[in-house]
Order: C-alpha cells, then sequence, then structure tokens
C-alpha cells in the first residue's frame, strides 16, 4: 500500500514537469490535453520512489532517539525492507524488487567506497598498514578456505540434505564469497559503536582491502566450477595466484594513476571553481569503472584514487568545493547505504529463490564465526610480534565479533549461475541468514558488548597543537635514529616518502599559492582557532552579536558552520573522522572576506582566554602578537589612514606629544630594567595600538569625524609609546569607539596588566571556591610563583602610578587636541585607580587564579558573560559619557 | 650507564648489531675489542655526514642529547642508551624526559619559546613567517602550560604526554 501511494505521487509529480511535452506530442495527433506516459517514466519513477521511502524511513527511524541508540539504522532498514517486500509480495503475488547485482556494483557501492577512502584517516590507516594487510589477505584465505573445506566435511559426512548437490569447489566458491568481511555492514554498525581508531581502522580497512582476495577467490573458483574439477590443471592454480596479485596491484595502480590525474586536474580549475566537486566524482567513478572493466579490483581502486588524491584535491580546491564534495559524498554514501540494506530486506522475502538446508545454515553460521576467531587470535599472535601497540585480548573479541557480512556477499551468490552451481538456491537461502544474522544480531549486541568489555573508546579530545607538533617531531626523531642505527624501519620509509611528497609530488599537484599553505603545524594552528571561535560563538554569542561587527553576516555565517560541522560529526560520527578534517572550514587568507571573519572570530576569540591567562602571568605576551597578525589585514587600511592624518593640522600637536613622551619612555625603560621579561611584549604592543584605531575607524563611519581627531592625537602617541610601551592610561582612549569590543580588552589589559586582571580576579576567587581544583601538583607552582611574583612585582606595581604621573601633564598639555579628548583622560585615570585598589586587596590572592587554567573548560560558559561585558561595556560607557560631556 | 641497560633482554645478537653498526660508522676509530674499554668518541661530523640524515631536521639535537658531553660526540654507551631510551621498555617517564631534553634547546630544563620556535623552524623547514611561528609557538605554550609562567616545565610536558594516551606509544623503535 506504501508502495503504491508513493509511486502514484511519484508520478504525479514527473507527471507535471512533463506535462509541456505531453501537451507538444498530443497536438500533432489528436487533441489530448493530457496523456498517459507510465512507460516512459517508469524506470526513474521507481529509482526515486524507492529512495523517497527509504530517505522517509530514516526519517522516521530518528525520530525516536531510544529506538535508534539501541538497534542500529542498518538492522531497522533491514527489516523494513523485509516489510516492504512482504508488502509487494502480497500485492503483486510475485517478488517484483531485489537487489540486483549489476545495480549494486555500478551504482551503489562505488559511493560507499569513495566515501570511505577519501576521508580515511590516512595517516591511521598507515600506521596499521600492516596489520590490516594480513587480516585482509591471509585473514580472507584462511576464511574462505577453511569455511569451504569445513562445509564440504559436513556435506561429506552425510549430515545434508541430499539435494544439495555441491563438490568441494562449490563448497570453496561459496566460502570464499561468504568469508569476506563487508565494508558496508561495518561501517554502518561502526559508526555508531565508536570503537577506539585502531581497531576501527583494522577492521574497516579490512573490509575494504579484502575485496581483491575476495574477487579473485570467486572468479578463480567459479571458473573452476564452471570448468569441472576434471580440467582443472595446476597451471590454474598457478594462474590463480598470479591473478591475486594482479587484481589487488592493478587495482591500487589504477587507483593511483587517477588519483594522479585528479590531482593534476584540479590544480588547474582555478578559474572553473563550480566544476571542481564534479572532477572529483567523476575521476572516482571512472577509475572504479576502469577497474571493473579489466576485472581488477575495483574497490581497491576507489579506496586508494581517494586516499591519496585527497591531500592534493583538498589542498587545490576552493573551501566551497571542499563543503560541496564532503557533503555530496556524504549524502551519496549515505542513501546508496540505506538502499541497499532497504534491498537486502526486500530481496530475502523472495521465497521462490530460497532453498532451505538447516545444516547448511546453521554449520555455516558456526564455521565463519569460528574461523574468524580462531582466524583473528592467530594473526594477531603473529603481529603483536612486530606491532608497536599490540592487540589485546578484548581487541580481538571486538575484531572476531565485528566481521560482518554484508550485501558484497548477497550481489555475489545471486550472480552464481543456477545452471552450473546446482546448490545456488541453498547457497542464497544461506547467505541471506548469514548477512541477516551478521548485521541484526551482531549489530544489535556489539554495542553492549563493547560496553561491558569496557573497550577502549574513541575519545574525542579534542586535537591540540603539541599533538601535531610532537607528531611531526617525534617522526623525525624516530627517524634519525632509524638512520643512525641502519635500521630502515617503517619511519625511515615514512620520512623517505615525505621526503618525496615534498620535492616532487607536491611541488607538481598542488598550487603554488596551495602549496605553502599546506604547512601542517600552520594548518592545525589555523583549525584549532576556528574550532575555538566556533565554539565560543556557540556559547557567548551573545558578545559578539553585541559588539555589531563590522561584518553583519558573520553571526549567521559562523552558526551555520557550525552546524554544519556537528552534522558532519553526526553523521560520520565513527572515531576516525577526526575533528581536524571536518573542521576546516575557513583556510587562512584565501580571499580578503575569509580574513576579515577570521579576524573577526579571533577577536572574540580571545577575549576569555586572554581574561584568565592574564589574570596570573605578567609574562604575558600573546594578544599583541595576535593583533601583529591584524596588522597584515589592515596595513592598507591604516596606511591610508596615517596619510590623511598626516595632512591634518594636528600634526603639530603629534609631534610634540611625542618628543615628550619619548623622554618619559626613556625613563620608563630604565626604571623598568630591573623586570626584562614584561619589557618585550609591551614594545611589541604598541604598533597595534595604530592598527586598531584605523580598524575602529573604518569600522563607524558615523563617529569618524570625532573620531579623526582623537585618532590623530592617539596615532602619535601610539608610535612613540614604542618606547614606552602600553602603561599610559592615555592610550586607553581607543575605547570611545562603540564598536571596538574585540581589542579594547587587550589595550586595558596591556595598560596595567597586572591590575586589570587582577580586578578580574575578584569573581575567579569567588568562582573558584565551588569548584574543586583537581590537580594538586599544581599548589607547589603556585606557591613558588607567587613567591617569585611577590618579588618582581614591587618595580612594576610602581611603575603603574608613576606613569600616571608622567603622563598626565603630557596629555593635559594637549591644547590643540580636540576638546573631548581630556576628559576621556580622567576617565581612564580613573579606571586604574580603581582597578589598583582592587588589585592590591586581590594581590595575594593572584597565585590561586593559576589554577584558573585548569578550570578554564568549566569557567568557559561563566567567562564571556562575566567577565567581558563587566569590564569593556562599563568602560565603554564610561568613555562615551566622559567624551559627550 | 650501565644499569640503564639491564631493562634490555639480554639479547646479545641485537647487542651485536648495535655494535657493529656503531663501528660501521667510524670503522678506522672503533676497534673491535672492547674488553679493556677504549676510550672511544664518534665525533659528531661522522654522525651528520650520514647522507640519510642530510635532511633530518633533529640530527644534530638528537645527537647532543644522547651524547654525554653534550657536543654530540658519541661514544658506544651514548649510542646504547639511546636505544635503551627508545626501546618498549624503557618506562614511560624516561622516554618523556628525553624527549623533553630534545625539545630544550638551551638546556635550561624549561621548554620556552625560543625553544619551540627552533623546533617548529626545523620542522617547516623555515617556510612560515616569524610572526607565524610565534603564533603558533605561543599556542603551544598556552595549550600546555599550567603554571602559566610563559614555558613548558618538564612537568608540564609530561602532564600534557599523559593526557594523550597513545602518545609516547610511538616513541618506539622496534630494531
Amino acid at each position: 500500500m506504501v508502495m503504491q501511494g508513493d509511486r502514484g505521487r511519484c508520478c504525479r509529480g514527473t507527471g507535471a514537469i512533463q506535462g509541456p511535452h505531453g501537451d507538444a506530442g498530443g497536438l500533432g495527433q489528436v487533441l489530448g490535453l493530457l496523456r498517459w506516459q507510465w512507460q516512459e517514466v517508469q524506470v526513474p519513477c521507481l529509482v526515486a520512489a524507492w529512495i523517497l521511502v527509504a530517505s522517509l524511513a530514516k526519517i522516521v527511524f530518528h525520530l525516536s532517539r531510544k529506538v535508534t541508540s539501541i538497534v542500529p539504522e542498518s538492522c531497522l532498514l533491514i527489516l523494513l525492507g523485509l516489510g516492504l517486500g512482504g508488502i509487494v509480495l502480497a500485492v503483486a503475488k510475485k517478488a517484483e524488487y531485489q537487489l540486483e547485482p549489476n545495480m549494486f556494483f555500478l551504482f551503489l557501492l562505488p559511493p560507499i567506497v569513495l566515501d570511505s577512502g577519501y576521508f580515511m584517516p590516512s595517516r591511521l590507516f598507515f600506521d596499521n598498514i600492516g596489520a590490516i594487510l594480513t587480516y585482509a589477505v591471509v585473514g580472507t584465505l584462511w576464511n574462505s578456505f577453511a569455511t569451504g573445506v569445513a562445509l564440504w566435511g559436513l556435506h561429506r559426512a552425510g549430515l545434508m540434505d541430499p539435494g544439495v548437490k555441491a563438490g568441494l569447489m562449490d563448497f570453496l566458491l561459496f566460502g570464499s564469497l561468504i568469508s569476506a568481511v563487508d565494508p558496508v555492514a561495518v561501517l554502518a554498525v561502526f559508526e555508531e559503536v565508536h570503537v577506539n581508531e585502531t581497531l576501527f581502522i583494522i577492521v574497516f580497512g579490512e573490509s575494504l582491502l579484502n575485496d581483491a582476495v575476495t574477487v579473485v577467490l570467486y572468479k578463480v573458483f567459479n571458473s573452476f566450477v564452471e570448468l569441472g574439477p576434471a580440467h582443472i590443471h595446476a597451471t590454474d592454480y598457478v594462474k590463480g595466484v598470479v591473478s591475486f596479485f594482479l587484481v589487488s596491484l592493478g587495482g591500487t595502480a589504477v587507483g593511483l594513476l587517477f588519483a594522479f590525474l585528479l590531482a593534476l586536474i584540479t590544480r588547474f580549475t582555478k578559474r572553473v571553481r563550480i566544476i571542481e566537486p564534479l572532477f572529483v566524482f567523476l575521476l572516482a567513478y571512472v577509475a572504479y569503472l576502469a577497474a571493473e572493466m579489466v576485472s581488477l579490483s575495483s574497490i581497491l581502486a576507489v579506496t586508494f584514487c581517494g586516499i591519496c588524491c585527497k591531500k592534493y584535491v583538498e589542498a587545490n580546491i576552493s573551501q566551497k568545493s571542499r563543503t560541496t564534495v564532503k557533503y555530496t559524498m556524504k549524502t551519496l554514501a549515505s542513501s546508496s547505504e540505506t538502499i541497499i540494506f532497504m534491498f537486502l530486506g526486500i530481496s530475502a522475502v523472495d521465497t521462490s529463490k530460497w532453498a532451505w538446508d538447516t545444516t547448511l545454515v546453521l554449520g555455516t553460521l558456526l564455521f565463519i564465526l569460528l574461523f574468524r576467531a580462531v582466524g583473528v587470535v592467530l594473526q594477531t599472535c603473529v603481529l603483536n610480534r612486530f606491532r608497536l601497540i599490540p592487540l589485546d585480548r578484548i581487541d580481538q573479541v571486538v575484531m572476531s565479533y565485528g566481521g560482518l557480512r554484508g550485501a558484497v556477499a548477497f550481489a555475489l551468490v545471486i550472480l552464481l549461475d543456477g545452471a552450473k552451481v546446482k546448490a545456488k538456491d541453498y547457497f542464497v537461502a544461506t547467505t541471506i541468514v548469514v548477512v541477516f544474522f551478521t548485521v541484526i544480531v551482531q549489530g544489535l549486541t556489539i554495542k553492549p558488548l563493547v560496553t561491558w568489555l569496557k573497550v577502549k573508546r574513541s575519545d574525542h579530545h579534542k586535537p591540540t597543537l603539541n599533538e601535531e607538533l610532537h607528531e611531526h617531531a617525534f617522526d623525525h626523531i624516530l627517524a634519525a635514529v632509524e638512520d643512525i642505527v641502519g635500521h630502515h624501519g617503517y619511519h625511515y620509509w615514512r620520512d623517505k616518502w615525505e621526503q618525496f611528497d615534498k620535492k616532487y609530488l607536491s611541488q607538481l599537484l598542488m598550487r603554488k599559492s596551495a602549496y605553502r599553505l599546506r604547512d601542517e603545524i600552520w594548518d592545525v594552528y589555523y583549525k584549532l582557532n576556528i574550532r575555538d571561535a566556533i565554539s565560543f560563538v556557540d556559547q557567548g554569542g551573545h558578545v559578539l552579536s553585541a559588539a555589531k561587527l563590522a561584518l553583519p553576516s558573520m553571526p549567521s555565517r559562523t552558526s551555520m558552520s557550525e552546524s554544519s560541522v556537528t552534522n558532519l560529526l553526526r553523521e560520520s560520527g565513527s572515531g576516525a573522522c577526526l575533528d581536524l578534517q571536518v573542521i576546516d572550514t575557513v583556510r587562512s587568507r584565501r580571499d580578503k572576506e575569509d580574513a576579515v571573519m577570521h579576524h573577526v572570530l579571533r577577536g572574540s576569540l580571545y577575549k576569555p582566554r586572554r581574561r584568565y591567562k592574564a589574570s596570573y602571568s605578567r609574562h604575558f605576551i600573546s594578544p599583541d602578537k595576535q593583533e601583529r597578525q591584524d596588522k597584515e589585514i589592515f596595513r592598507q587600511n591604516m596606511k591610508r589612514r596615517l596619510e590623511t592624518f598626516k595632512s591634518t593640522k594636528h600634526n603639530v600637536c603629534s609631534s610634540k606629544s611625542k618628543a615628550r613622551l619619548k623622554e618619559k619612555g626613556r625613563k620608563k625603560a630604565t626604571h623598568r630594567v630591573p623586570h626584562p621579561p614584561t619589557i618585550p611584549p609591551y614594545l611589541a604592543a604598541a604598533p597595534v595600538l595604530v592598527m586598531v584605531s584605523s580598524d575602529e575607524e573604518e569600522s563607524n563611519s558615523s563617529e569618524t569625524e570625532r573620531e579623526d581627531d582623537e585618532g590623530i592625537v592617539f596615532i602619535a602617541r601610539a608610535t612613540d609609546e614604542v618606547l614606552q610601551g602600553k602603561k599610559t592610561p592615555g592610550s586607553l582612549d581607543v575605547c570611545p569607539s562603540p564598536c571596538i569590543i574585540p581589542p579594547s580588552p587587550t589595550l586595558a589589559e596591556k595598560e596595567l596588566p597586572w591590575k586589570g586582571d587582577q580586578a578580574d580576579l575578584a569573581v575567579y576567587v569567588s568562582s573558584e571556591t565551588t569548584k574543586i581544583v583537581p590537580v594538586d601538583m599544581q599548589k607547589a607552582w603556585n606557591q613558588s610563583i607567587s613567591s617569585l611574583e611577590s618579588i618582581a612585582s614591587p618595580p612594576g606595581i610602581e611603575t603603574g602610578p608613576q606613569h600616571k604621573r608622567f603622563t598626565c601633564p603630557v596629555l593635559e598639555e594637549q591644547p590643540q587636541s580636540a576638546s573631548q579628548v581630556t576628559p576621556e583622560q580622567r576617565s581612564c585615570f580613573q579606571f586604574p585607580s580603581h582597578v589598583s585598589k582592587s588589585s592590591r586587596s586581590q594581590s595575594d590572592s593572584s597565585p590561586d587564579g593559576t589554577e584558573q587554567q585548569e578550570l578554564q573548560p568549566l569557567m568557559a560558559a561563566e567567562e564571556p558573560n562575566r567577565i567581558v561585558p563587566s569590564t569593556e561595556p562599563r568602560w565603554l560607557i564610561q568613555f562615551n559619557r566622559a567624551s559627550h560631556l | 650507564m650501565g644499569n640503564k641497560q639491564t631493562i634490555f633482554t639480554p639479547d646479545l645478537s641485537f647487542y651485536c648489531r648495535l655494535f657493529y653498526r656503531y663501528r660501521d660508522l667510524a670503522p678506522q676509530l672503533v676497534p673491535l675489542d672492547y674488553t679493556d674499554k677504549p676510550d672511544v668518541t664518534l665525533p659528531y661530523e661522522l654522525i651528520g655526514s650520514m647522507p640519510e640524515l642530510k635532511d633530518n631536521p633533529f640530527r644534530q639535537r638528537i645527537a647532543e642529547v644522547f651524547s654525554e658531553d653534550g657536543e654530540g660526540n658519541m661514544t658506544l654507551d651514548d649510542f646504547l642508551d639511546m636505544f635503551s631510551v627508545l626501546s618498549e621498555m624503557a618506562p614511560r617517564d624516561l622516554k618523556a624526559y628525553y624527549a623533553f631534553k630534545i625539545y630544550d634547546f638551551n638546556n635550561d630544563d624549561y621548554i620556552c619559546k625560543s625553544d619551540l620556535e627552533k623546533t617548529v623552524n626545523k620542522l617547516t623547514r623555515n617556510e612560515l613567517t616569524p610572526e607565524e611561528v610565534s603564533l603558533a609557538c605561543d599556542k603551544v605554550i598556552d595549550e600546555a602550560d599550567l603554571d602559566n609562567d610563559g614555558k613548558l616545565s618538564l612537568e608540564d610536558f609530561q602532564h600534557m604526554i599523559i593526557r594523550a594516551p597513545d602518545f609516547l606509544s610511538t616513541f618506539h623503535i622496534r630494531i
């Protein structure tokens, strides 16, 4: 019923589209207004209807979180397929639809394999390539031969129905198709289980790479069966072995060739960005078809095409194309998977193909479980001798149990020639039972099993720059040590490959501009920044929007990218889908908009971090560095502004104050000699001030006039404050503009780093009393640091008031400058004094702030709310009021 | 020196291979007979000039860290030490200590920013601008610096490594 309803709806849809055409045709013959054209649209309409049904079913499944958290989606789809098949059978009296092997191999399988290859974490994959290959080749060979021979033994023992007419070759053929672990099923189930990455990649990699073995065994045994046992010669066995190498290596070679082509093509698509994603899909599909055409392993071809092209393609294509590729691939793979499982269910209803034999079914189930377990244990024994991180018992249990069979086996068994393989019907029935058993029973139980065995799950810890850095460094160190000892191990070869890649391949396959950007450490730095920014916007977005940033589209854009990120994470929730690969939202300096967006994001991002960090560190250097980078972005702007300023009348004033301040600055410098670490940041910070001012002026043109005046004064000072550092309270007059929330905290902090930060300590301390401090070992550090700070701080604290004393007269001696400047200065002075009071009172509690960093994740939600609004907006209000006086 | 080697399984062929490799570096310097403990050191120039190592950014640093004199001149003991540190049975703390030492270019027992900048520059083969390097280093310190002194102490480093469980497990060499 459901089927027909859908079919009808679909027809109506297509009918409407084809309406004009039908009318035109009708006009020629008889003046019919409408014509029934079901025959013409039948096939695509049915396809669309099935996809629609499957997708709607998916929606229904996910309405209830409880169901999907217990039952894997694949099980539900199979059950749905069974139901739909039953309905079709009841209505049409014959089983109409089933999984056609051709459709499966040509259309449904490639997207899944491409998706898994393209998003394969290549480092993890190649780190474990030895284990993966062993399980894929040796394991599959062992499984198929053992299963085939054991079943044959059962048959010989007379335990099977006499209707099963099969010899050794038939059973070996059956063993070859039933023993291969299926990538679709493994992916569908393991994605929801979240075992650790190593375990996942070994099982999944095995399921992908065993294709070559399966294909060869299947073809060889199939031809043996067709030839008949009497006609097999010794050379045929040799040919079988040779064809294995041919099929696997050939498939890989085809994949590599197309990966190379693909990377090369994307290098030149700069002007036709819009078709970039097309190349990815097209060439990968052509690789699949090419391999299939010459009967090589097509799965291997697509997998390696995906793995190898990714690095270069991702670097070459534009950000939007990257997103498109990602989404299209996920959509295609997901819908293929859905259809495969649903059709598996539907196909099972067709009883005309069934021939049940209990012994065969039970024997097969028992043997595939048993031999897989035995094979895994034996191979792991051997592999653990060579592995750095041995696979323990629990891993082995999961690996044995996770050997799911799926649609590949089913498609292969349907492909058998019933005339040659007499027992085909029995094999089909057995295969269906095995597939259903593994997907439904094992799929259902593997999650509780994993929980019960306490298998190490994939911890979604955030990737850190440290890890990236040390990973690279360790690689080099280990490669060096291997070189010294003259041992050509894994690190040696990887090092060699990386050098080769860097010297030749990347040069050849990447755009010049992209090549520079591909530096991994910098990449990770950027991605981390973006991720932090996104999470910040996520939790404290109102601060950002309150800031009314220069880019009005910003908040919506970030929220969109955020949602896409979480969606993707959910979709490909396997541990293998690392955060890094998902969240490459913004490329650095690709175009100007991205740059601005990045700047804005980071401006808001670093507020809380800066806060907590600066709250107890006087050696605080990062914010000015970050702003120094902003300089690049706004350099043009600044230059233009500076030109206009120089031409104004205030030149005199600025030069005057400059000279004076320089003098003071020199004094300050001498003052601060006993405390060297603080100097460089302040010195470095000064130019930033200029940038900020220009930025701010650009952002709000309404206040341009007034701010021009202020800007001049301010810039003049800013330049000479290179010497003096940021301690002059006068520098605070950047704040008047209401739209510069991001830069203002830096200025305030830089101005009086210890004081400004300790003012926030009131918040910290209060919140900290309620939190349990997790790291006891920090106590010692805190004490030592507090003692250090108490020693080091006196000169620093003294410099603050001195500043006021020095700068006060200077600033007041600016009669030429705009009238509102002076009140502002006063307001600025108010601020430090009130801050300094609090700082004095809190100075003894400052070491406690050290632990704040430990609490940072906990504090993250509070910090933006408490600190950012409490500090900056208040100041802003003050300043504004002052400026209007 | 000597007691560290006891963490090895007494696999003599392994030592033999290491010794021959060591001797291969400079057959004219290293005698075959080590019974009377001759005082032989391989100058760094020999190790640094190995063709396989010419692209490796850490060659000098490794030699310096593992050599007793800190100049990169290695004795056989140093050579063996290096492998005992990188063996699977070496305790995690020892590995962390040596990894830390490799990063600590100026030997002040802290990984400070200049050390990190050196590391990053070596890793990226000087392809990043100084500003980018500096930004990345700030981030690295920011991530791992628990006591917030702007540099990483051994404790910071160990803490960071314990947080990532698989981290040191890759710091092995199988011979």
